[in-house]
């Protein structure tokens, strides 16, 4: 146990060195901690997301420098320990995943193994007698001695040979971090002291960045920020329950599969409902492009031969043209016979309009994210930026609930939770973005912006509370949920994301949550939903119409969610950035 | 002498200069090859089928396409001749792609499209594109800078009787090598008769 403890990376030391200064005489009280940074956030500009800090801190994150000065410690720490050259030990560390414990342990138990292994020659394999001119073993021309090279076996090449070999390697990829002598029965090592005497400069630098890029890729407790253009790497400690992290660029997703953060689902069931997900979307694709929807009864068509009159299948057997898309009885010979269509032009006209809608749309929803409506809302209310955290806040719970509704529909079931809290999601919503507009709208400052501001941090904080809640009621496995409640899991993983009406929350739910709206009973002792006006029985402790119906009955729940944030979420994530 | 003389100063055509005349004035027993006319490029090339052997009397024709790669990185060798062997490709293509009705539609597809009938449909695409490529490790990623023309065609030769269980590119022929061998050696010697006329 000893040596182990001494051979922990610069990866590890870190933590150890968190675990000695929080756990101390001085029990430091979580709740104390986060009062401290509540405290500290409301006073200063950084609109840090409260909530946040609540999680204990397993990862680190690194830049660029970190990363650089981290790779640089381990291998001089085990150049030192085994005696041997630091090009050596990068071969080594990168050979065994850049862990130092692994590096050790190999090491000691069968140094020649490793070395065969590695490509890490003692002493030359072949020796060639003094002559002046030596035959390169590639291009068979013959050089003096001095313009060849050889690795550590002693296998010669005349340097431009060596050039070539390194640069197609490099330009390869990152397996140029485990190149070899070109002798094919060889195995030795050729390390960056090499590269940097006979590679080019574009290459030198292509196999350093490759070199830094390793340390954090091939490193099993390191990963790169999903954020696109994002350049920190995340040191993750394995072993702690949420693999939720946050970036400094603000992206926050999960360590384990690196998607975007998916709490409570689970990794695996995320993966899956992505995977089904871009197959069905290369399936729409292709179907766009290559069938056309039969103008009655809209099922796709692939024409694969013949001419241009189509007969749908049954039950529908509409007639049409192909090309125009038609009822058929109209074509004939005026129309140019069975094989064209002069009414096509204006058909396809059509078509291009209609991308150019898609087109249009897609711009206007860009534009809401591009103005910034917090500058424009300080301006019209006078109240200095920092005074408008709190819609910024709003906005950021938004998207976080956006984002937890988006991933239970994986789950595909319902919670009597749910209801309420969406409820609240959508009240929310509802006064971030529409009693916001009149403000931005307003001529002059307006004397109940307080109120605004009251109602809106308010609404915030109490969706928060609900979200957890349904957060934690799921990370749970449904164990508080009532079992005349939701489905169930085996239920649900079958009809993953399929059945867009979900069933469930009839029975006597927990009752406890559905404070804040009071049940007005009628003179038959029904009650009528605020939302849709269904008269309910009295013992029913959720509207049986059921969740979908309620945020319009027309859309489903995402339909609804895509076309009322303006933007998409990662515009918005990008907008309001956690400084 | 060739066409673009200028040319000739790349390392990948002085090597080719010189592993032809190494195969003019070394050649190994059954390979024979030269560079095309007016492209050193690109190569054909013979293997006889080796002595005592199903494949005895077989004159097998291929191609060798190289790049101002080589030598750093092998040429795309494949046979010309019809060939059956469990690591030699036929030559052949084909295409299918149809639709597939599948169960319940994804919410997305309902979003998206607004067409609730299209997810019912899936697309299966199949794609076969043989061109009697062969499945030799020293072609692919056990290549070396050392090897030449004369070593590829001597491996290729040896793989004919040796073939490698483990990377059949032609399953009917890996089959019939390990459960009948009699089959086997019978269509072997047919194609060693057509090498025979083919042109």
């Amino acid at each position: 146990m000893d040596s182990e403890e001494d051979m922990l990376d610069a990866n590890d030391v870190e933590s150890l060195d968190d675990d000695f200064y929080s756990s101390g005489d001085t029990a430091v009280d979580s709740d104390d901690a986060d009062a401290d940074f509540e405290f500290i956030d409301n006073d200063s500009d950084d609109s840090q997301y409260t909530a946040l800090h609540r999680h204990q801190q397993n990862y680190t994150i690194l830049n660029e420098e970190d990363i650089r000065h981290r790779q640089e410690e381990d291998i001089t720490r085990i150049a030192t320990v085994l005696s041997i050259s630091k090009v050596a030990t990068s071969m080594l560390l990168r050979y065994y995943n850049w862990s130092v414990s692994k590096v050790h342990d190999e090491w000691f138990a069968d140094e020649e193994k490793v070395r065969r292994a590695v490509g890490l020659l003692e002493s030359p394999v072949v020796h060639f007698p003094n002559a002046r001119e030596v035959t390169c073993g590639i291009c068979f021309e013959t050089y003096p001695c001095d313009r060849l090279h050889a690795a550590a076996c002693g296998h010669r090449f005349c340097n431009s040979c060596w050039a070539g070999y390194m640069s197609i390697a490099i330009n390869d990829g990152p397996g140029c971090l485990m190149l070899r002598c070109p002798d094919p029965s060889c195995g030795a090592a050729v390390g960056q002291d090499m590269i940097n005497e006979l590679a080019s400069g574009e290459d030198k630098k292509k196999y350093s960045r490759y070199f830094l890029r390793s340390y954090i890729e091939d490193n099993r407790k390191t990963k790169w920020c999903a954020a696109p253009g994002c350049d920190y790497a995340v040191n993750f400690i394995v072993g702690s329950e949420s693999y939720d992290v946050i970036c400094h660029c603000s992206y926050s997703f999960c360590w384990n599969c690196t998607e975007e953060a998916h709490r409570p689902v689970d990794c695996g069931t995320v993966g899956k409902w992505i995977l089904k997900n871009s197959a069905e979307s290369e399936n729409i694709n292709w179907i766009l492009a290559n069938s056309k929807p039969c103008p009655k009864c809209k099922r796709p068509i692939e024409k694969n031969q013949g001419c241009m009159h189509i007969t749908c299948t049954p039950p529908c057997k509409f007639e049409f043209c192909w090309l125009c898309l038609g009822v058929w009885s109209e074509h004939g010979e005026r129309t140019g016979g069975f094989y064209a269509c002069n009414h096509y032009e204006p058909a396809k006209q059509e078509g291009v309009s209609r991308q150019k809608a898609l087109a249009d749309l897609q711009q206007m929803q860009n534009v809401n994210v591009s103005n910034s409506p917090l500058e424009k809302l300080s301006d019209k209310q006078c109240q200095p930026e920092s005074q408008l955290k709190f819609i910024t806040e709003a906005w950021l719970q938004i998207v976080e609930c956006w984002r937890v509704l988006k991933w239970t529909y994986a789950y595909g079931y319902y919670l009597p939770e749910h209801e309420h809290a969406k409820r609240q999601f959508f009240e929310l919503h509802q006064c971030a973005e529409k009693e916001l507009q009149i403000y931005l709208n307003a001529e002059g400052p307006s004397m109940d912006f307080n109120e605004f501001r009251t109602k809106l941090a308010g609404l915030t904080s109490v969706t928060h509370n609900y979200f957890e809640n349904l957060v934690r009621a799921l990370e749970n496995g449904l164990s508080d949920v009532d079992s005349n409640g939701a489905c169930g899991r085996t239920a649900s993983s079958k009809s993953l994301g399929g059945n867009s009406k979900v069933r469930g929350g009839r029975g006597k739910g927990s009752t406890s949550k559905s404070s804040g709206s009071s049940r007005n009973l009628d003179d038959s002792g029904h009650w009528s939903c605020e939302h849709c006006t269904f008269s309910n029985v009295k013992s029913a402790s959720v509207c049986q119409m059921g969740w979908l119906q309620h945020c319009d009955p027309q859309n489903t729940t995402l339909n609804f969610l895509t076309k009322s944030l303006p933007g998409t979420v990662d515009q918005w994530q990008g907008k309001y950035k956690i400084k | 002498g060739f066409a673009g003389e200028n040319k000739m100063s790349t390392p990948a055509r002085k090597r080719l200069m010189r592993d032809f005349k190494r195969l003019q004035q070394d050649p190994p027993a059954g390979i024979s090859g030269a560079p095309q006319d007016n492209n050193i490029m690109l190569w054909n090339a013979v293997i006889f089928g080796p002595d005592d052997t199903p494949w005895d009397g077989g004159t097998f024709k291929l191609t060798l396409q190289f790049s101002e790669d080589y030598p750093n990185k092998p040429p795309s060798v494949r046979f010309v001749s019809r060939m059956f062997h469990p690591n030699i490709n036929r030559c052949y293509t084909s295409t299918k792609s149809y639709l597939l009705e599948v169960q319940a539609p994804p919410l997305d597809a309902i979003v998206n499209l607004g067409i609730f009938v299209v997810s019912k449909y899936a697309v299966a695409s199949e794609k076969v594109y043989a061109d009697g490529s062969i499945c030799l490790d020293i072609l692919q990623n056990q290549w070396s800078p050392i090897y030449d023309v004369a070593a590829i065609l001597t491996s290729i030769q040896s793989l004919l009787c040796d073939p490698n269980p483990n990377s059949p590119a032609n399953s009917e022929a890996a089959r019939m090598f390990s459960e009948n061998k009699r089959e086997y050696n019978r269509r072997v010697r047919e194609i060693v008769e057509q090498s025979w006329t083919a042109d």
